[in-house]
C-alpha cells in the first residue's frame, strides 16, 4: 500500500516535469533564428524592445528573432558569462563596453568590421561611435543601443518655496539643496552601489570629478581617484551629507525621494524620466534642466548605456541576420520610435526630425541631445566596473565618515590598480 | 501576597507571550499594509499601519509574471525532491543504522564530509556538469542534485540505530526480503523522522534561490523565488507592487504550513526527544 | 574519527559480535540501499568538490578554458596576501554573523521556549505566531525586511520614532548594516529553535525541578541547576545546526545588502559568490571556495569532539 503510493508519487512527478517542460518549448523551421540577450525588462523599455523587434521581423519574414530578457545589467553579464562557458551564447548579446573587452580577450565575440559600411558609421554622433571600438586592437567589435546622459530632476514647488530655481553650477545646487533641506526632506538622496557594481551616485561622483578638472579614468584605463578634483568631488558630496543634504540609500532613492515630495533633486539618466514622472504623478510639476558646470564653466557629463556585440558561435547565417538586425535598430525611424518611448536617446541625428512634436513636449530631449555630443564614455578595459565598484566603497566610506575623503580614494586607487594590472 | 503571585504571574507570563508573538507577525501586517496601499501612502512618515483596500497592486504584480506557472514548479519541484530525498534518506539511514558492513565507518564518513561542502562552492563546478548532461534550463537540474541529504540520512540512521536490533534480525533475508521488512516495520517506527527530513528537504527546496538564479534562465521551469528576485530587480522602487507578489506568493505556503503544522511540531519534539 | 562515537559500539557490540555471519551477506544489501544517495552525492558534491581543487590551482577563464594557464599554489597565497575586501576581514564577518546567530538564536530561542513551555494550548497559538516566519521563503522575506530598514519611510525608523529614539540607516550604513541582517536572519530562524526547545523542554523529567523547588531552590536555580543541564544534547544539536547554516547563508545578504556598505556585510560565502560570478575570478573564487570547506569541515570536526567530550 505505501510502496505503491511512493511509486505513484514518483510516476507522478516524472510525468509532470516531462509533461510541463514539453508545453514550455516551441520551435520553428525553415527560417533563421537569432536570439538577443538584453535586460529590457520593465515598463516601456520592454514593450518598445517587443514592438520594435516584431516590426523587424514583418518586414524580414525569413528571421525570427528571439529575445532573452534578463531582470538587471548584473544578471545580464552573469547570464552571458554562464552562456558562453558553456559554449551556448547567443547570437547577440547587449553589453557594457568593458565586458566587450573582456569578451574579445578570450576571442568569443567577433568584430563587426565587415558588415558595418562607412555609411552606417557615419550616420551615427560622433561621440557614440568612438565608444564602439576596442583599444587593444582598434577594431570596431560594438554596435550602439541604448544610450543616454545624465541630467538633473527637481521639484518645482519645493526649489521655488525658497526662491530657487534649477542650479547653473555646483556650487548653486549645493547651496540649493541644503537651503530645501529639514523637515522630514532632503536636497538629494543617492546610491552609489557597492563592489559588486556601481550605481547612479557613483556615475554623479565621476562626472562631478570630471567638472572639477580630472576624470576618474584616464584615456588608457589608468584609475586617477586620487587627483585633486576627485578629493574635492568627495568633499563637496561629505559636505552635502554632513549639512543633512544628502543621505545614502538603495534601489534608486533620488527617485523614490522626489516622487514622494520628500526630495529637492534627483541627478540621473535620461532614461529614469519615465520612471522619475511616474513616480511624480502629477503631484507637483517635476523640473528638469542640464548638469550643472564645474568652476569656469566646465561643462561634464557621462555617455551612458549599452552597445550591443556578436558571439562567435554564431553561424554566417545567423551573423548576417543579426546585422541587418542591428542595422534596423539604429535606423533613423527605430530610433526615433524607441527614443519616444524608452527615453533613451536616438544615437543617430538623422532620427531628431521624425520626432520634433516629442521633443516640443519633452524639452529635456533637445538639451539632454546636445549633452551627448560632448558627453564622455568610460574607456572600455575590462577592470573597468570592478574598479568603479571600488570607487562605490569609497563613497560609502566617505560619506558615512568611517574614512576621510582622500583616505578612502587612497585604498580605492590602490586596489583599482591592482585590479588593472591582474585584468591586463 | 501568595495568592497575587499565582495570579499575576500566568497573566504576565501570557502578556510577554502574546508581545513576543505580535512581535513575530509583525512583518506580516506591514507587508498586507503596503501591498493594499496607494503609491502616494508608503512616502508618508509616519506610516499609517492601517490598510487601505486599494486592490490595483495586487492586478499590476500579478500581470509583470506568469506566477501561476512558476508557483506550479515551485510546488513539483519541492515535491519531487521531498520524495526522493525521504526515500534515498530511508534506505541509506537503514543501511548506515541496521546493516553491518564492511567499510560501513568509512562510506558515513564520505557522507558526513558531504555535508560539510558548502553549497556555493558546487555553484561553478555543478554549473558545468549540468551542461555536459544537457541538464540546463530544467527540472531535473533542481531536483536531484537534492534527492540526497545527509542530515536525512543522520536523522533516519540515529533513529534506526536507537530501535533493538532484534526487530530487523533476519539474516536469511536477500535484498527484497529487507526491503518489505524495512516499509512494513521499519518506516512506521521513524515516522517523526522522516516528517522532519521532509520538511527540512521542503523548506530547503522552496528557499532555493541561487542554484535555480544561476542553473535556469526561462520562467517555463524556473520557481517563484526566481520569479520574484527578478521582479524585484526590474521594479525596484515598486514597493505596493513588490508587497503584493511577496504576499499572494508566501500564502500558499503559510496556508499548507497551518494545515499541516501539527505535524512538524510532534515530528520536532520526538526528533528532539530523541536527542540523547 | 569522527564517526567513531557515533556507531555506539557499547551498545552493540555485543549484537555485531553474535551476528558476524551475516555480516558479509548484508553487504550487497547495504551497498544497494546506499546507492542512490551515494550516487548524487558522488555526481553533485564530491566530483564538483574535486573539480574545483583543480581550477584552484589555475588562471581559469570561464568563458575560454583554453586560455587558462596552471599557476600552483598563487591563488592561495593571493587569498592571504591583500585583497579587498581580504579574506581575513570577510572570515571576521562571518564570524560575527554566526557568532550573533548562534548565541543570541540560542539565548532568545531557549527563552521564548521557557516562556511557552506548559503553557497549555492558550499558548500554542503564539508558538505557532514564532515559527510561522520560518517557513517564509528567505527572498520574499527579505525584501520586505529591506523595505522595513528604508530609513527615509520604513517600520524600523517609525517604531524608533514613537520611542523618541533617533532614526537610523540601518542597512545603509557600515555598523548597522550587520545588526539589521542578524534582526531579520533571528526572525526567519529562531521559530525552528524555540520549537526543538520545546521537544527538549518535554521530556525533561519534571521531578527532579519538583524536588530542588522542595529544597528551597528559587525558579532561576531550578533552571540553571537541573533544567539547563538536561537540556545539553538539544542544545548542542541547535549549536551545530546553526553554525553550519549561517556559515552558509548567502540570499539575505545578496537581497539586502550585496555585501555593503563598504565590505561591511560581506560574508565568506558571498565573498566566494562576488569573486566567482560578479569578477569571475574563477580561478581565485575555487581557492576559496577550497579553504571554506576546510574551514567548515573543522567547525563540524570540532562540534562533534565537543559533543563527544560531554557525553562521555
Amino acid at each position: 500500500m505505501r510502496k505503491t503510493r511512493v511509486a505513484a508519487a514518483l510516476a507522478v512527478c516524472a510525468l509532470g516535469a516531462g509533461g510541463l517542460a514539453a508545453c514550455g518549448s516551441g520551435s520553428s523551421s525553415g527560417k533563421t533564428t537569432i536570439t538577443f540577450m538584453e535586460a529590457m525588462s520593465s515598463g516601456t523599455l520592454k514593450t518598445s524592445m517587443e514592438t520594435l523587434t516584431k516590426r523587424f521581423e514583418k518586414a524580414h519574414p525569413d528571421i525570427d528573432v528571439q529575445l532573452q530578457v534578463e531582470p538587471d545589467y548584473g544578471t545580464l553579464r552573469n547570464k552571458e558569462t554562464a552562456a558562453l562557458s558553456a559554449s551556448k551564447p547567443p547570437t547577440i548579446g547587449q553589453v557594457y563596453s568593458d565586458w566587450a573587452a573582456t569578451f574579445a580577450k578570450s576571442n568569443v565575440v567577433v568584430p563587426l568590421t565587415d558588415y558595418a559600411k562607412p555609411a552606417d558609421l557615419k550616420a551615427l554622433y560622433p561621440s557614440v561611435r568612438d565608444d564602439l571600438y576596442l583599444p587593444a586592437d582598434h577594431k570596431l567589435y560594438m554596435w550602439p543601443f541604448n544610450k543616454s546622459v545624465v541630467i538633473q530632476y527637481y521639484n518645482t514647488k519645493m526649489l521655488s518655496a525658497k526662491g530657487k530655481s534649477a542650479p547653473k553650477t555646483w556650487d548653486e545646487f549645493a547651496a540649493t539643496a541644503r537651503a530645501v533641506s529639514g523637515k522630514g526632506n532632503v536636497g538629494i538622496a543617492i546610491d552609489p552601489g557597492g563592489s559588486a557594481g556601481p550605481a547612479g551616485g557613483e556615475a554623479w561622483f565621476e562626472i562631478l570629478s570630471q567638472a572639477y578638472g580630472t576624470p576618474v579614468f584616464a584615456a588608457d584605463g589608468k584609475p586617477q581617484f586620487t587627483s585633486p578634483a576627485a578629493i574635492k568631488a568627495m568633499n563637496y558630496l561629505v559636505g552635502l551629507k554632513k549639512a543633512g543634504a544628502l543621505t545614502l540609500g538603495k534601489n534608486y532613492p533620488g527617485q523614490v525621494a522626489l516622487g514622494a515630495g520628500k526630495g529637492g533633486f534627483d541627478i540621473s539618466s535620461v532614461a529614469s524620466y519615465y520612471y522619475n514622472s511616474k513616480a511624480v504623478g502629477g503631484k507637483f510639476p517635476m523640473g528638469t534642466a542640464p548638469l550643472p558646470t564645474g568652476p569656469g564653466g566646465t561643462q561634464a557629463n557621462q555617455m551612458a548605456g549599452t552597445n550591443i556585440v556578436m558571439f562567435a558561435k554564431a553561424s554566417d547565417a545567423e551573423r548576417k541576420a543579426a546585422w541587418s538586425y542591428l542595422r534596423f535598430l539604429t535606423s533613423a525611424d527605430s530610433q526615433a520610435y524607441w527614443a519616444q518611448n524608452s527615453g533613451y536617446l536616438p544615437v543617430t541625428p538623422a532620427a531628431l526630425p521624425k520626432m520634433t512634436d516629442f521633443i516640443k513636449k519633452n524639452p529635456y530631449q533637445k538639451f539632454a541631445a546636445q549633452a551627448l555630443t560632448t558627453a564622455k564614455a568610460d574607456p572600455p578595459y575590462p577592470w573597468i566596473s570592478q574598479a568603479q565598484g571600488m570607487l562605490a566603497v569609497a563613497m560609502q566610506s566617505a560619506i558615512t565618515g568611517k574614512q576621510s575623503a582622500s583616505a578612502a580614494l587612497g585604498s580605492a586607487q590602490q586596489q583599482a590598480v591592482d585590479a588593472m594590472k591582474s585584468g591586463q | 501576597m501568595a495568592t497575587r503571585r499565582r495570579v499575576a504571574g500566568p497573566v504576565l507570563r501570557r502578556v510577554v507571550a502574546v508581545v513576543v508573538g505580535l512581535t513575530f507577525l509583525g512583518p506580516f501586517w506591514w507587508v498586507l499594509v503596503t501591498s493594499l496601499a496607494r503609491t502616494g501612502d508608503v512616502y508618508k512618515f509616519p506610516p499609517s499601519l492601517l490598510p487601505h483596500w486599494h486592490w490595483a497592486n495586487y492586478a499590476r504584480a500579478w500581470a509583470a509574471a506568469p506566477w501561476v506557472r512558476l508557483f506550479g514548479n515551485t510546488v513539483l519541484i519541492a515535491l519531487c525532491t521531498v520524495v526522493l530525498a525521504v526515500v534515498t534518506s530511508v534506505l541509506a539511514g537503514y543501511a548506515f543504522g541496521v546493516l553491518r558492513f564492511r567499510g560501513r565507518t568509512a562510506l558515513f564518513t564520505v557522507v558526513l564530509a558531504v555535508m560539510m561542502v558548502p553549497q556555493t562552492v558546487l555553484l561553478i563546478p555543478d554549473y558545468v556538469i549540468a551542461q555536459t548532461i544537457d541538464w540546463l534550463d530544467t527540472y531535473w537540474i533542481q531536483i536531484i542534485p537534492f534527492g540526497g541529504s545527509v542530515f536525512g540520512i543522520f536523522l533516519v540512521r540515529q533513529f534506526f540505530a536507537g530501535l533493538p536490533p532484534e526487530l530487523f534480525d533476519a539474516a536469511e533475508l536477500d535484498g527484497a526480503g529487507r526491503l518489505r521488512t524495512l516499509w512494513s516495520i521499519g518506516v512506521p517506527l521513524v515516522r517523526p523522522a522522516v516528517i522532519i527530513v521532509a520538511l527540512n528537504v521542503f523548506m530547503g527546496s522552496w528557499n532555493a534561490f541561487v542554484w535555480p538564479f544561476i542553473m535556469t534562465s526561462s520562467t517555463s521551469v524556473q520557481p517563484v523565488e526566481v520569479g520574484l528576485a527578478t521582479f524585484y530587480g526590474a521594479e525596484g522602487t515598486d514597493w505596493t507592487g513588490l508587497s503584493a507578489a511577496v504576499t499572494f506568493t508566501t500564502l500558499p505556503v503559510l496556508a499548507l504550513f497551518l494545515a499541516l503544522q501539527r505535524h512538524f511540531v510532534t515530528g520536532a519534539y520526538s526528533a528532539a526527544g530523541g536527542l540523547k | 574519527m569522527a564517526t567513531t562515537q557515533l556507531d555506539r559500539p557499547s551498545r552493540r557490540g555485543v549484537a555485531v559480535r553474535s551476528r558476524r555471519r551475516s555480516r558479509d551477506r548484508s553487504g550487497p544489501t547495504a551497498v544497494l540501499f546506499s546507492l542512490p544517495a551515494l550516487a548524487i552525492f558522488a555526481i553533485f558534491t564530491i566530483l564538483p568538490t574535486a573539480y574545483t581543487f583543480v581550477i584552484s590551482l589555475f588562471d581559469w577563464n570561464p568563458l575560454n578554458v583554453s586560455q587558462s594557464t596552471f599557476i600552483g599554489a598563487d591563488n592561495y597565497r593571493k587569498l592571504f596576501a591583500h585583497s579587498t575586501p581580504s579574506f581575513a576581514a570577510s572570515a571576521l564577518t562571518s564570524l560575527y554573523f554566526t557568532a550573533g546567530m548562534v548565541i543570541g538564536g540560542t539565548a532568545i530561542s531557549l527563552a521564548i521556549a521557557l516562556l511557552l513551555s506548559r503553557g497549555g494550548s492558550w499558548l500554542s497559538g503564539v508558538r505557532v505566531a514564532v515559527f510561522v516566519p520560518h517557513v517564509t521563503p528567505l527572498v520574499a522575506t527579505s525584501i520586505v525586511w529591506v523595505w522595513i530598514f528604508n530609513p527615509q519611510f520604513g517600520l524600523a525608523n517609525a517604531i524608533l520614532r514613537w520611542l523618541h529614539l533617533p532614526a537610523v540607516d540601518w542597512l545603509d550604513s557600515s555598523s548597522t548594516a550587520m545588526p539589521a541582517i542578524l534582526t531579520y536572519s533571528l526572525w526567519h530562524e529562531v521559530g525552528f529553535t524555540v520549537v526543538i526547545f520545546l521537544g527538549g523542554l518535554a521530556v525533561v523529567s519534571g521531578e527532579l525541578g519538583e524536588a530542588a523547588r522542595v529544597d528551597g531552590a528559587n525558579r532561576w536555580q531550578e533552571f540553571w541547576y537541573v533544567t539547563w543541564p538536561q537540556l545539553r544534547p538539544v542544545t548542542l544539536f541547535v549549536v551545530t545546526i546553526s553554525t553550519i547554516s549561517s556559515l552558509q547563508a548567502f540570499t539575505q545578504f545578496f537581497v539586502m545588502t550585496e555585501g555593503g556598505p563598504a565590505h561591511a556585510t560581506t560574508t565568506l560565502s558571498y565573498l566566494l559568490y562576488q569573486e566567482a560570478f560578479v569578477f569571475f575570478h574563477t580561478g581565485y573564487a575555487a581557492a576559496l571556495a577550497v579553504v571554506l570547506f576546510v574551514v567548515t569541515a573543522l567547525f563540524t570536526l570540532l562540534q562533534f569532539r565537543t559533543r563527544r567530550s560531554t557525553l562521555s
